[in-house]
């Protein structure tokens, strides 16, 4: 019912299979790694995401970092406090943690839809980096949020949501992986270290322009006065290049900055949700 | 001087990654550094000699011999599946850190045309076996040259200011263009 050829070819490839199989079996045994079990169950615990927000180019490599002690078992931006009390139950360790502070990424602009001054009409793609890179967008300022929400698109955590022509971060679900730092085309974002018990204040606006043309381009612009370096706690603020930056590992619970915030004539210094606040508000 | 020919040309005149272009996926993607280039080149040379001996035994001995010819593209795809197997498990064992630098590229020299290219021109052309021995050890030193070459080129470039829509792939792929024109200059070498 076979033809000949039917069965020559059926038992050629089968005898080839049969025989690189047999090889390929013999090597295994010779050439077997012996892979650490530790690793293999710390990656079952990483999230898997391959973020890199450890350091680490991908969750195997952190693996086998915290089994050989290299990181310390709460590595693990996304992951969290859970993740990092798993694998410190499993290696035994404890989780050396240091409260009160935390990484979140920042967004220095501040002008909404009704505050962006355009020039023209962008009809181009909806993407920040295209607006960028065709036409600088259509914003009068070459420094502010094009409002496109490239961001938005980019976080891998959904912790970004577009409000009103700016990204507004969720600070819970925000990992600082720093996926939107790379993403913003003007690098509006940046991602800052914050203590938990002080205020969440920021500078909101990323212009080095000089302040005469801050103040035609913008209404909410840092305007390079330094009134904020007055009022303002101690060596909180200053201002370089034309614009005010904020020194975020010199103050705790106790800075005020209530003065800064009401002085600065543009407003361009604001609060902005902490994690306790943003839960608060839910 | 025939051997010496076919030697020449697979490497220089008729690279199969410049002239033929073949094997673009690795050229691309392993060619940022050199040390990855240089281990990649080489895990691709041990498999294109061994494909070569291999395949064509199976070609000369079993397929010719039995008149089932049409098997080749799946025997061939066999042997080479099975020999990137084992260099990736010599290299997990002996060179892990090269193994890592290579990473999904590693198992891609499976599906990399240039190997299963390789066996199929060998039998086109009627090769004997030094001759096919030679051929497949040419086409892997030749793969290495364009992966070494690129692998330099693109350091020097990573120092360079490039105008920023040429950025990445871009411009990796005007080299490519470019380092292929270039290799046209020596045809001739070889007399067909």
């Amino acid at each position: 019912m076979f033809g000949p050829v039917v069965i020559i070819s059926a038992s050629t490839m089968a005898g080839l299979g049969l025989l690189f199989a047999g090889l390929l079996g013999f090597a295994h045994t010779k050439l077997k790694v012996e892979e650490d079990p530790e690793v293999t169950e710390i990656e079952d615990i990483l999230p898997g995401l391959d973020c890199g927000a450890c350091g680490y180019p991908g969750c195997n490599q952190l693996a086998k970092a915290v089994a050989e002690g290299e990181a310390p078992p709460d590595s693990c931006v996304p992951g969290g406090e859970e993740v990092a009390e798993e694998i410190a139950d499993l290696l035994g360790l404890e989780v050396s943690s240091e409260p009160g502070r935390m990484r979140l990424a920042v967004v220095h602009c501040g002008a909404n839809n009704e505050e962006k001054n355009r020039v023209g009409n962008y009809e181009g793609v909806e993407s920040c980096r295209t607006a960028e890179l065709t036409t600088g967008g259509n914003m009068k300022c070459e420094y502010g949020c094009l409002g496109y929400g490239d961001c938005a698109r980019a976080c891998p955590f959904d912790a970004i949501e577009m409000v009103d022509g700016l990204p507004r971060i969720d600070p819970d679900n925000c990992t600082a992986c720093g996926e939107c730092v790379e993403t913003c085309p003007r690098d509006i974002i940046v991602v800052e270290e914050l203590d938990l018990e002080g205020d969440f204040v920021k500078v909101a606006c990323n212009s080095e322009d000089e302040g005469s043309a801050v103040r035609e381009k913008c209404d909410v612009g840092c305007i390079a006065c330094g009134l904020c370096e007055q009022v303002g706690p101690d060596e909180v603020f200053s201002v370089e290049d034309n614009l005010s930056q904020m020194d975020y590992s010199g103050y705790g619970d106790d800075a005020d900055f209530a003065m800064a915030i009401d002085k600065c004539p543009t407003g361009c210094i604001i609060r902005f949700p902490s994690p306790q606040e943003a839960s608060e508000t839910d | 001087m025939e051997l010496f020919f076919i030697f020449v040309a697979i490497v220089l005149t008729q690279n199969f990654v410049l002239h033929y272009f073949l094997g673009i996926c690795p050229f691309l993607g392993v060619s940022d550094e050199m040390e990855g280039a240089f281990g990649m080149g080489i895990a691709t040379t041990f498999v294109m000699t061994l494909t070569a001996i291999i395949t064509w035994n199976i070609n000369t001995f079993i397929l010719k011999a039995f008149n089932v010819e049409f098997l080749e593209y799946v025997s061939f795809i066999l042997v080479i599946a099975s020999l990137v197997q084992l260099v990736e498990m010599f290299l997990k064992k002996y060179l892990p850190e090269l193994y890592e630098t290579l990473g999904i590229y590693l198992p891609l020299i499976t599906t990399n045309c240039a190997v299963l290219g390789l066996a199929l021109f060998m039998v086109l052309r009627e090769y004997n076996f030094v001759e096919s021995a030679i051929f497949g050890f040419g086409a892997g030193v030749g793969f290495t040259l364009a992966l070494v070459i690129m692998a330099g080129i693109r350091g020097e470039l990573n120092e360079e200011d490039i105008p920023k829509p040429f950025r990445g792939t871009a411009i990796t792929l005007l080299v490519a263009g470019l380092l292929a024109l270039a290799f046209m200059g020596f045809s001739g070498l070889v007399p067909t």
